[in-house]
C-alpha cells in the first residue's frame, strides 16, 4: 500500500530521532541576494519537543528500510517495524516549505542503508542538488555519510552539505564487532578523512564534523569515551561529538535489557567534561585517569576536578586570570567575563559577585575575595563534597540542560 | 517631582535637556497615560527637535557607536519603566563616558541587562515566530511579544528570506515590518482584515505536527523543562502546541 505523506513522515522522524546532534550552529552567515536561506551563526531553536530538545533541523532519514542488522540500531534488518521512503523531490519540497515557515534552519539528511552503500548516498546527493540549485537554498543541510561510499560521492556530497557527519557509535573496535559486524572503527572513519582532507585541499578550513558515541550499551569507562573525543577533537576531524545515552530498542543478548533504564546522568556528566575540553582549557587526563576511569554522579566534572586538586585553591578573584577564574566551580565563562570587566573599576567583594548575579553557592569554597571567604566549610574534600551535595537533592537532568546550552558549569 | 513626556526615544532627549537646564531632579519619569488622574502634579515635557538634537550630538562626540545604540535598543523595551536608569545612565556617560563600562553602578547594570533580555527575547523569537503562506505566496508571522521587536526581526529575515515577500505583524501595537520586492519598512497598520491563507498552508502545518510529535522520545518526556524552554506566552502562533 502507498503510503501518505503523513504516514512517511511519521515513520521517517520516528526513526532518526535517537540521533541526537541538533546543532545548527558554528556556521558563518552565508546569504546571498536573491536567494533563499541562510546559516546563523548562533544556533537557534524553533521549537522544543516533549522531551525538552532543541529542534532546529528537520530531521529525517530518508529511508528506514536497511540491509544490515546492527543489534542497537531500531532499523535493524530483522526487527518487524513499519518501512517507508521519501522521494527525494518529496523531502527537498517539504525542507524548502518549513524553512519558509520558519520551522526550522534546515535539513539533517540521514538514511538506512538501501540496496547499497552507493545508491543510498545517490538519492542523498540528490536531495542536496535539487534544494542548492534549483531551490537556490543556501541553508543549513547536514548530511550523515554512509560509510563504504565511494570517495567521488563522497566528495560532491561534501561539496554541497554545511556539515557532515559520520556516528562511530561504539566506543571500540571491540564493541563493534560484538554488535555492528558490518562496521570497523576503520570503516566508521572513513567518510570522516576523506571529508576533513577535501575540506582541507579547498580552503584550508576543515568542515565542521561531527559524530555521535552510544553511552551505556557496551563496557566502555567514561575515561576511554573522553580519551576517543579528545584525540578526534586533535586530529581536527571532529569539531562536536555528540553522547547518547542507550535507551534499549532491541532485545539482544550482547545488550542491556530492554527495561533498562537510559544513563542520563552519565550522559549528562560527559557533555560536562566534554564542555571542560572544548571551552576551559582541560585535558582528558586532567579530568579523569585510567585509576579513577568514571565520572561522579553526584558532582559536575568541574567540582570534582577541584576537589582532587585543592591545592590550586582558594582562587583570588581580584587578580586571577581568565583561565584561572573559568576553572573554578560554578563560575563559567560569562561569569569570569564579568569578574574581569567589574574589577577593573573596583575590588570586588562577595556582596559584589552577588549584585552581578554571579552565584556562589558552589564557587564560595573555592575563592577569595581580598579578605573575606568562607568560613563554616573546612578546606578538605569530604567536607566540601558534603557540603556540595546536601542541600540540592538530585534532579533528573534533561538531554540538553540548559546549563550545557550556555556552557555554565 | 515627576516628569512625563512622550514615550518616545527623540521625546526623552528632549527630556534629557530639560533636565540639564532647569535641574530638575525627577523621581519619577512616566509615558503618557491613557487615563488622566485627579491630581496630576506631572510636569509634562514637550518635544523640541532642536533640543533632542543637541543632545544627541553631545553623545556622538562623548560615546562609541554602541552606547548610542544601546540607549535607542532601550526604547524597544517599551513595557519597562526604565527611565530613571536611563537618565542615570545618560548623565553618568556624560560626566565619563568610560563609566558606561562599570556594571558596579546599579543603572549601568540595569541598562546592560535590560539591553541583553531584549536580546534573548529577540533570539528566542528569531526561532519562534511562524509565518503562514498566503494566497499571493507572501509569507505572513503575526507576533505578541513584550518588547516591540518587528524591526530587529525584519532585518534578521531579510538575510533568509532575501528572495520572498514577507509581513511580520505586531498585533499589539499596530505595527507591521513589511519587505516587498526590495523595498522593507516599518509600517502603522490602521486597518486589519485576516488575509486568506494558500492552498498549502494546512498541508505543511500538519505535517509538522506529525513530525513535532513523533520526534519526542516518550522515556525522556519532561512537560516541565520544556514549559521553561518555550513558555506559554511564547505558544500562542505556534502551530505544533495547539
Ligand atoms: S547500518 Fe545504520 S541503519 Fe542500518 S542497521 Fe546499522 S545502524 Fe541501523
Amino acid at each position: 500500500m502507498k503510503k501518505d505523506i503523513y504516514a512517511k513522515m511519521q515513520i521517517l522522524s520516528d526513526s532518526a530521532k535517537y540521533d541526537v546532534s541538533c546543532s545548527s550552529s558554528g556556521s558563518d552567515s552565508n546569504y546571498k541576494t536573491g536567494e533563499l536561506g541562510a546559516t546563523h551563526n548562533s544556533g537557534i531553536c524553533h521549537t522544543f519537543s516533549a522531551d525538552g530538545r532543541c529542534i532546529s533541523l528537520l530531521k529525517v532519514l530518508l529511508t528506514n528500510y536497511c540491509i544490515y542488522d546492527c543489534a542497537y540500531c531500531v532499523n535493524r534488518s530483522s526487527n518487524d517495524i513499519p518501512r517507508a521512503a521519501f522521494s527525494p523531490r518529496e523531502l527537498a519540497n517539504i525542507t524548502i516549505n518549513f524553512y519558509k515557515r520558519n520551522y526550522i534552519e534546515g535539513l539533517f539528511l540521514s538514511s538506512g542503508i538501501i540496496e547499497s552503500e552507493n545508491h543510498t548516498m545517490e538519492l542523498i546527493l540528490r536531495v542536496l542538488k535539487i534544494l542548492r540549485f534549483e531551490h537556490k537554498f543556501n541553508g543549513y543541510i547536514h548530511v550523515k555519510l554512509i560509510p563504504g561510499s565511494d570517495e567521488a560521492l563522497i566528495a560532491e556530497v561534501v561539496r554541497l552539505a554545511s556539515r557532515v557527519s559520520s556516528n562511530i557509535e561504539l566506543p571500540s573496535d571491540n564493541s563493534l564487532k560484538l554488535l555492528a559486524p558490518n562496521k570497523t572503527k576503520e570503516k566508521v572513519l572513513q567518510p570522516l578523512k576523506i571529508a576533513r582532507d577535501l575540506s582541507l585541499e579547498r580552503d584550508n578550513k576543515a568542515i565542521g564534523m561531527s559524530t555521535q558515541l552510544i553511552v551505556g550499551a557496551t563496557p566502555e569507562s567514561d575515561f576511554d569515551i573522553l580519551k576517543l573525543s579528545s584525540v578526534l577533537y586533535d586530529k581536527a576531524l571532529l569539531k562536536r561529538v555528540y553522547y547518547s545515552a542507550y535507551i534499549p530498542v532491541n532485545d539482544d543478548k550482547n545488550l542491556p535489557a530492554i527495561l533498562t533504564k537510559p544513563p542520563l546522568v552519565r550522559e549528562h556528566r560527559l557533555y560536562q567534561a566534554d564542555w571542560l575540553l572544548r571551552f576551559y582549557g582541560f585535558s582528558y587526563d586532567e579530568i579523569l585517569t585510567s585509576q579513577a576511569p568514571n565520572l561522579d554522579e553526584e558532582l559536575d566534572p568541574k567540582t570534582m576536578w577541584a576537589l582532587s586538586n585543592l591545592h590550586l585553591f582558594p582562587i583570588e578573584i581580584n587578580r586571577a586570570s581568565k583561565e584561572e577564574l573559568i576553572r573554578i566551580p560554578g563560575i563559567g565563562v560569562r561569569g569570569a567575563h564579568k569578574i574581569l570587566k567589574a574589577r577593573r573599576f573596583k575590588k570586588l567583594g562577595f556582596d559584589d559577585l552577588k549584585a552581578l548575579k554571579i552565584s556562589i553557592k558552589r564557587a564560595q569554597y573555592f575563592i577569595t575575595c581580598e579578605r573575606e571567604f568562607q568560613r563554616e566549610i573546612a578546606l578538605y574534600p569530604e567536607n566540601i563534597r558534603a557540603a556540595l551535595i546536601k542541600p540540592e537533592p538530585k534532579k533528573q537532568p534533561s538531554l540538553f540542560d540548559v546549563s550545557g546550552i550556555t556552557g555554565e558549569l | 517631582m515627576i516628569l512625563r513626556y512622550d514615550g518616545t526615544f527623540e521625546g526623552f532627549l528632549t527630556l534629557v535637556y530639560e533636565v540639564y537646564h532647569q535641574k530638575y531632579k525627577p523621581q519619577l519619569i512616566e509615558k503618557p497615560s491613557l487615563h488622566p488622574k485627579l491630581f496630576d502634579e506631572a510636569i509634562e515635557i514637550e518635544y523640541d527637535g532642536s533640543k533632542s538634537q543637541k543632545v544627541l550630538e553631545a553623545m556622538r562626540q562623548k560615546w562609541s557607536k554602541q552606547d548610542i545604540q544601546r540607549v535607542m535598543h532601550i526604547f524597544l523595551c517599551d513595557t519597562k519603566a526604565f527611565e530613571l536608569d536611563l537618565l542615570n545612565y545618560i548623565k553618568l556617560g556624560f560626566k565619563n563616558a568610560k563609566e558606561l563600562q562599570n556594571i558596579n553602578n546599579s543603572s549601568v547594570f540595569f541598562i546592560n541587562n535590560l539591553e541583553k533580555e531584549l536580546f534573548r527575547h529577540y533570539h528566542r523569537y528569531s526561532g519562534f515566530l511562524r509565518f503562514e503562506e498566503l494566497e499571493d505566496g507572501t509569507l505572513y508571522a503575526k507576533i505578541e511579544s513584550k518588547f516591540s521587536l518587528v524591526y530587529l526581526l525584519g532585518r534578521h529575515f531579510s538575510k533568509r528570506f532575501n528572495n520572498q515577500n514577507y509581513i511580520i505583524h505586531d498585533i499589539d501595537r499596530s505595527l507591521a515590518f513589511v519587505k516587498i520586492g526590495d523595498s522593507m519598512d516599518v509600517r502603522q497598520v490602521s486597518e486589519f482584515e485576516e488575509p486568506l491563507r494558500s492552498a498549502s498552508e494546512e498541508k505543511f502545518q500538519h505535517l509538522w505536527q506529525t513530525f513535532f510529535d513523533s520526534i519526542a522520545i516518550e522515556s525522556r518526556a519532561n512537560e516541565k523543562l520544556q514549559k521553561s524552554l518555550v513558555p506559554l506566552v511564547y505558544r500562542k502562533y505556534m502551530s505544533e502546541f495547539e
